[in-house]
């Protein structure tokens, strides 16, 4: 059971990881439009380039 | 066609695979050659100070809102078209809010073009400025989310150390315990000291309130149950004895959380609905050059206007600040400022005031008093009584849930008393079940989380809901009463013949008198001739004074009058053959001219309304101004059976009020420019959006997509809306009514109690949750 003096504090410190990690998502605007990138990857540029107007 | 020239020449052909079926498909706007001039004021400089964020020499950003979006591939197409144009850098659009973020090289394009490329693929775009209410309720999202994250985390890692020693408590040692509980405790204080924040914040504000409101908000006994289970769990940790509740604590405040953020999101869809709206608050207006002598015009941004200029103000549009009446009279509705949508007569030299909107004639008015403070604050008034306007139910409901946190704080001490007495070592966790299980959460939020739910989805489809009491009154109307031009047809009726009644007036001249009296005028006729005049390149005749609008009956001017016969007195043509087509009459002191035939085409989805509302057992009535052949000629074209043409608008108010007598609940369709006092009468009034921008401010709602077959989502939609609040109350009650006397009687633990009320809480916003699928 000694093996918990070290993998508590082992969680705590991912916990830590964790929790600024999802700090920085969300400030970064990652929560801000949930459905905007899923459409955006199915509609991706493959249309051809720019021709002049006929 | 000049849309799809656009998108072809650009070889973004493939958009056409990627649409909607048609009837989804945007309203394309027929767009001239060159930059309109209401988007060429756009490049004054005040304006840009707003609107344009300068990043170095060579980089501007702007936040444009986009609008007649109606699905992914539209999106798709605006972000390609303006990646592609010269000087544009960089396009970002938000799926959701439908905002775009443009960084552009200011030395090659101007913000009007920019506007002008979104305009030409069929789009509608203005400048963003983000109201302070939309930050803030970014923020409000971003710091509940993670609150919400910290106290999952919390919630995971307490459970995990709590396991060990509730299921092999024999093998650890007293220093392992130890360990695992300190631990807990740790991570129990941010949980407690910073997601659960604003529980304590409100609780601590309704405490202060107490006095003079005589009730206590939800947080009260959450934030009293969460305050003594920590002391009391700490003091347990350091004496080494009893219960910890940490694991309690950390569940509980991430279930309340949850229930919270899910109520947050529901309701600030609701929100950017009325904000939307409110945006269409006009930025530019017409400047009379040289007023009184010549009636020319320049339009130029609301910011550049001063005191004492003189502005046109065309019916159907909002007055962009207070002003003096110079012209001649006109009705104003009040609504924004009074909440009275019954237009408000005003004579020459009568106040008008910001944020009013002009209904009857072209007016002048002398500014005496503009900014933006005049104008923001119409805004504000506007999005506070959307946000503010409750239902009666709603009200009742909190009233009574607030109420009942009293009694139930009384009984939680009270019974925790009397175990102290019977077994002491039972009055602590009853103290903590009571409080917390019993919490009439739930109740509180059966109603507004399915009000808002309900609201952000019929946003989303394309109605926007400004009065709270449209969803109640839309599930109860049995009664439907539609107007005819602009709201069972689009209301672009198409001038089809003209025909000479004299000799000596040839049609060119006819149509120049015409267009010369509809000069500022909003109304569909008046537009349909102006676009023929500009087919045929004439002009316009020029009268000294604006032509006074006779409300629904037509427009005079010297010895002019251009009307409907009855009105202009003449004798109606026999139009057996083309019903449905509406006439008018130029006629002058000498007798009838000429006559004039529009033909307007029926908006999309009609039959699915009237279809629904016939399977519904809802009667339609159609009433019109127009004359009786052709409303009974549309009435019969849409199967519709009760119908009356010719009705003023005091008709048509005295029509509703008849119905209502004879206890029937209205719901009222109109374009919301000549109906505004029979939109008013109606229980439930929805205005057409395309007739005149925020005419509607007296509707309970309005309809922004072309198609009426959102109403019939509309009209299901608020029945289920119905159904689901019926059922969160029905479930709250019950929980309630049950769980109090099982709490009282010790028969659950404190960590049963907060999952129970939590869980109660989740089911109730999940429930309301399903509102937000069509």
């Amino acid at each position: 059971m000694e093996s918990l003096y070290l993998l508590i504090p082992l969680s705590l410190l991912v916990v830590a990881g964790l929790a600024y990690f999802l700090y920085w998502s969300i400030q970064g605007g990652q929560f801000d439009d949930l459905k905007g990138p899923g459409e955006s990857i199915l509609l991706d540029d493959d249309a051809p380039q720019r021709k002049d107007p006929s | 066609m000049a849309v799809a020239h656009t998108i072809y020449g650009e070889g973004l052909e493939s958009f056409y695979q990627r649409q909607l079926p048609a009837g989804e498909r945007p309203e394309f706007l027929s767009v001239n050659d060159g930059i309109p001039q209401s988007l060429l004021v756009y490049d004054d400089p005040i304006l840009q100070t707003r609107f344009i964020k300068e990043l170095s020499s060579q980089e501007s950003q702007t936040v444009l809102s986009l609008e007649k979006i109606r699905c992914a591939a539209c999106v798709w197409l605006c972000d390609h078209h303006l990646k592609r144009v010269k000087g544009i850098l960089d396009v970002q659009i938000n799926y959701v809010t439908l905002k775009a973020i443009i960084t552009f090289d200011p030395q090659k394009i101007l913000l009007s073009q920019i506007l002008y490329e979104v305009q030409r693929i069929g789009y509608l775009a203005w400048p963003y400025e983000p109201s302070d209410l939309a930050i803030r309720s970014k923020v409000e999202r971003r710091k509940l989310l993670f609150r919400l994250g910290v106290a999952l985390l919390g919630m995971m890692q307490v459970m995990m150390y709590a396991w060990p020693i509730y299921t092999n408590s024999d093998d650890l040692t007293p220093e392992n315990n130890l360990l695992l509980n300190w631990t807990s405790w740790l991570l129990t204080v941010p949980v407690v000291f910073y997601s659960a924040a604003p529980i304590f914040s409100g609780a601590w504000s309704s405490v202060r309130s107490f006095y003079r409101t005589r009730s206590l908000g939800m947080d009260v006994p959450i934030a009293l149950a969460l305050g003594l289970a920590f002391v009391v769990g700490t003091i347990n940790l350091l004496i080494g004895d009893g219960p910890s509740y940490f694991d309690s604590i950390t569940m509980f405040v991430a279930f309340t959380l949850g229930a919270r953020y899910i109520e947050l999101i529901a309701r600030q869809d609701a929100q950017s609905g009325s904000e939307a709206l409110a945006k269409q608050l006009p930025a530019s207006c017409e400047r009379f050059i040289d007023y009184p002598r010549s009636n020319a015009v320049e339009r130029v941004p609301v910011v550049r206007c001063i005191t004492g200029d003189v502005l046109r103000i065309a019916p159907g549009e909002i007055i962009p600040a207070d002003g003096v009446l110079m012209s001649s009279c006109t009705s104003v509705s009040e609504a924004l400022l009074t909440g009275e949508s019954r237009p408000v007569h005003k004579k020459t030299a009568d106040l008008l005031y910001a944020g009013t909107h002009n209904i009857q004639n072209s007016i002048a008015i002398r500014v005496t008093a503009i900014g933006q403070t005049t104008r923001l604050a119409g805004i504000a008034i506007l999005l506070d009584r959307a946000l503010q306007a409750k239902p009666p139910m709603l009200g009742l409901a909190e009233i009574w849930s607030s109420r009942f946190v009293v009694l139930l704080i009384l009984a939680a001490f009270m019974s925790s008393a009397v175990w102290l007495i019977l077994d002491s070592s039972r009055a602590w966790p009853v103290l903590l079940g009571v409080l917390v299980a019993s919490c009439p959460c739930a109740l509180s939020l059966a109603i507004p989380t399915a009000m808002a739910a309900a609201q952000g989805t019929l946003t989303q489809l394309g109605l926007f809901v400004i009065h709270g009491r449209a969803l109640e009154g839309l599930s109860k109307a049995d009664t439907l009463v539609m107007d005819k031009t602009g709201t069972l047809t689009v209301g672009e009726p198409c001038l089809q013949t003209i025909v000479t009644l004299r000799s000596g007036y040839s049609e060119n001249e006819v149509l120049q008198i015409a267009a010369g009296m509809g000069e500022g005028q909003n109304h569909p006729f008046s537009l349909a001739i102006k676009q023929v005049i500009k087919e045929r390149n004439l002009a316009e005749k020029i009268f000294k004074k604006v032509s006074e609008n006779h409300l629904g009956r037509g427009l005079s001017n010297e010895s002019y009058r251009l009307g409907n016969a009855n009105w202009v007195g003449v004798e109606d043509l026999d139009h057996s053959e083309n019903r449905q087509r509406s006439y008018i009459y130029l006629a002058d002191e000498h007798g009838p001219i000429a006559e004039l035939s529009f033909l307007d085409t029926p908006r999309e989805g009609v039959d699915y309304l009237l279809e629904y509302a016939k399977n519904a057992g809802m009667s339609v009535f159609l009433l019109s101004g127009d004359t009786a052949d052709t409303v009974k000629a549309w009435a019969q074209y849409h199967g519709i059976d009760r119908y009356q043409g010719g009705a003023s608008p005091e008709d048509k108010f005295k029509f509703i009020k008849q119905l209502q007598e004879h206890g029937s609940t209205v719901c009222a369709l109109g374009d919301g420019i000549n109906d505004a006092p029979f939109l008013a009468k109606a229980n439930v009034s929805i205005a057409m959006g395309s007739g005149a921008p925020l005419a509607a401010a007296g509707a309970d709602a309005v309809l922004m997509s072309p198609n009426l077959l959102v109403l019939v989502q509309a009209f299901k939609l608020s029945k289920r809306t119905q159904r689901i609040i019926r059922q969160n109350l029905i479930w709250a009650f019950i929980y309630n009514i049950t769980v109090i006397p099982v709490a009282i009687m010790a028969w659950i633990n404190p960590w049963i109690a907060g999952i129970g009320m939590a869980l109660s809480s989740l089911i109730v916003t999940l429930n309301a949750w399903r509102l937000r699928k069509v």
